[in-house]
């Protein structure tokens, strides 16, 4: 992505010429989401209602992304500012959080399948269960109907502590910096 | 059937409805509310609500109806339904949420830095929507017409007049509280129906023995292996992309209390799914006429009645028609919401007058296409909703979020190819299927093939992108990964 071509039909003749600084684009004041960022958008939003009481003091006002205006990349929300090539040190980092958060979902989601699988096939592969009749539903039908659940939920809870972990570790990281 | 219990119930359900959605009114009057309830709602209220939100007329009505008719081919809906939101924990919720966007077009745009990206998928946003919506008002037909005589149109049409209204007037503010409720009022009108069978039921005499009931030609040794995995890959992956399940998340304070949501909201569907099944086997045991008859989405409704005579059954029958109804409202609801979202802010300048206008036209066009066609069995036409997501939106969602090669061109092809395969394969599978009998599998469950092909060709189309990828990606990816309190710019609260 060395020069962005000439308008194009994708939109993004807005920005597309000058190698600009996010941080200092012109459309950074419009529809942006974050409700930080939002607290910068107040000349953007329409005035509050007079009627309005000042009501709980934490409220901030947001307005909606308009269409056609880029919805703000994610300038001013990296660790290292706008303008941090993400050749360095923290992009090495960042990028390896990212990986390992992918290889994660991906090692649990597999996971899941495999043992939802090996479920199915020990529920197909024995006859009895067929015959079993527990309030007079057979066994195999019981286990198909409420035994993947608890599995999901499992895997889930799992991956939530293992999930916070990569974070934990990359934010010691980017601390002792 | 007593129609008087009927009227009553689906009233309640509308009365109340509508007074916590005006009382929510009172707090919601900023365009944030509108669209997203100022991101300061707890973790367990959100997964109620996202339980009330999600939880349609095919998991209240469908999926009973279809283990009575099916077998235990059926038991995989509930479990797809279900394992959706695994799949959206590992994959999809804490980066989604830490995109700050609102909305799926609103992540496309931002991701890609492409207001073409943005407008194919706010098309594809609407259309999912509306199609989701038409199961919802074809279940209310089901349900006016089953218990008070009506017309069928009149349940339709009552459910998008109430939605319309509630949605246009309080905002998803007022919503994440009516959803809540629903979520507890769903599992309350099948749970306790369900006990209540069980204690009561020792003296009815069942209609078939159970050797008959649950043969073992239906039983889950009996599995059609491509059927059972492409409607997985439907359910499982179609979750990701659903419009108004992704708008909730956005509620969340940050990633990590989005993916401690999901995890609640997993509970809280495995527990709701048990009853459906219940009433599903229940049904094949006490009530096994109602598959001939064409009304098996029926079967909850009139099951409690069948068993149980008398006031407590007439009760049991209030309970369950009210689930129903709040099943109906508050999809559809939650759909309108999500959206009025896009629209408003596509074509209407996101204001919130356009918002109702949105709001409006976005119930009142399902409408029309429910009253025009009639249900082919409520879990099944939404699974089909769930393929076409899972062939349009996901792989972009999916490879948004985690390849940074993604570009737009790959992206809009891709949504393009999944939308053409899927669509073509839903809505002209019967005919082709009616001379090519061994295509029919693939065309009524097309997720199987359709996704790998809509993820290859975004794949190859961003690779072949001259323009390479979008600038800032990496700075978007680092957004979507890095957790909040690592961030300098930290947002508070």
């Amino acid at each position: 992505m060395t020069s962005p071509s000439t308008g194009g039909s994708a939109g993004r003749s807005s920005n597309g010429g000058a190698a600009g600084d996010a941080g200092r684009d012109p459309r950074a004041h419009r529809g942006d989401q974050a409700r930080q960022d939002a607290v910068d958008d107040a000349p953007d939003a329409p005035p509050p209602p007079a009627d309005r009481p000042a009501g709980p003091p934490q409220r901030v006002r947001v307005t909606a992304p308009r269409a056609g205006s880029a919805a703000a990349p994610a300038r001013a929300m990296t660790p290292h500012g706008a303008d941090a090539p993400t050749s360095d040190i923290a992009g090495v980092y960042v990028r390896s959080l990212i990986r390992s958060q992918l290889r994660l979902g991906i090692v649990f989601a597999v996971g899941f399948a495999v043992a939802t699988v090996l479920f199915v096939l020990a529920i197909a592969f024995v006859p009895q269960l067929d015959e079993t009749f527990v309030a007079g539903v057979p066994l195999s039908w019981l286990l198909l109907g409420a035994g993947v659940y608890p599995l999901a939920i499992t895997v889930g809870g799992l991956y939530v502590r293992a999930a916070s972990r990569n974070e934990a570790r990359y934010r010691s990281l980017t601390e002792d910096e | 059937m007593n129609a008087a219990i009927g009227y009553i119930a689906i009233a309640a359900v509308a009365v109340v409805s509508a007074l916590i959605g005006f009382y929510g009114l009172r707090v919601s009057r900023t365009t944030s509310d509108f669209y997203v309830a100022s991101r300061t709602v707890r973790p367990w209220w959100n997964a109620s609500a996202i339980g009330g939100e999600y939880l349609s007329a095919a998991s209240f009505l469908g999926i009973a109806g279809l283990i009575l008719l099916t077998g235990s081919a059926a038991l995989w809906f509930p479990i797809g339904y279900t394992a959706g939101y695994l799949m959206l924990l590992l994959f999809v919720a804490a980066p989604l949420r830490r995109s700050g966007a609102y909305t799926i077009p609103d992540f496309t745009e931002a991701r890609l830095d492409s207001v073409w990206a943005r407008r194919v998928t706010s098309t594809l946003v609407i259309v999912i929507g509306w199609f989701y919506i038409v199961p919802q008002l074809q279940g209310a037909a089901l349900t006016v017409r089953i218990t008070t005589g009506l017309p069928a149109w009149a349940g339709s049409l009552a459910v998008a007049v109430i939605v319309a209204v509630v949605v246009a007037a309080g905002g998803m503010r007022s919503i994440t509280f009516v959803q809540a409720f629903q979520f507890w009022l769903k599992l309350t009108a099948l749970a306790i129906p369900v006990f209540a069978i069980l204690l009561l039921v020792g003296d009815v005499q069942p209609a078939l023995p159970p050797v008959e009931a649950f043969p073992s030609s239906a039983g889950p040794g009996d599995l059609d292996v491509y059927r059972t995995v492409s409607l997985m890959v439907a359910l499982l992956l179609g979750t990701l992309g659903l419009p108004h399940v992704l708008v909730r998340f956005y509620t969340n304070p940050d990633g990590i209390a989005a993916r401690r949501t999901t995890v609640i909201v997993l509970v809280l569907l495995s527990v709701f799914y048990l009853f459906p099944t219940a009433f599903g086997f229940l049904g094949r045991t006490f009530a096994p006429d109602l598959a001939a008859s064409g009304d098996a989405d029926a079967l909850v409704l009139l099951l409690p009645g069948r068993l149980i005579p008398g006031p407590l059954g007439d009760v049991l029958t209030a309970l369950v028609i009210a689930g129903a109804f709040a099943a109906f409202l508050s999809t559809s609801s939650g759909l309108v919401v999500s959206l009025a979202g896009v629209i408003s802010q596509d074509l209407l300048g996101g204001s919130v007058r356009g918002f109702r206008i949105a709001a409006v036209l976005s119930s009142f066009v399902p409408l029309l296409v429910a009253l025009a066609t009639e249900s082919s069995g409520l879990a099944g036409s939404v699974g089909l909703v769930f393929a076409f997501t899972a062939s349009t939106l996901c792989p972009v969602l999916l490879l948004g979020i985690w390849w940074r090669g993604l570009t737009a061109r790959g992206a809009i092809a891709g949504m393009l190819t999944g939308a053409v395969l899927s669509g073509v394969a839903i809505l002209g599978g019967g005919w082709v299927s009616a001379w090519l009998p061994t295509l029919r599998p693939f065309l009524e469950q097309p997720a199987a093939w359709t996704v790998p092909v809509a993820v290859l060709v975004t794949v190859l189309v961003s690779r072949g992108d001259r323009r390479g990828i979008p600038r800032g990606t990496d700075m978007f990816l680092t957004r979507l990964h890095v957790p909040e309190t690592a961030r300098h710019h930290g947002r508070e609260g």
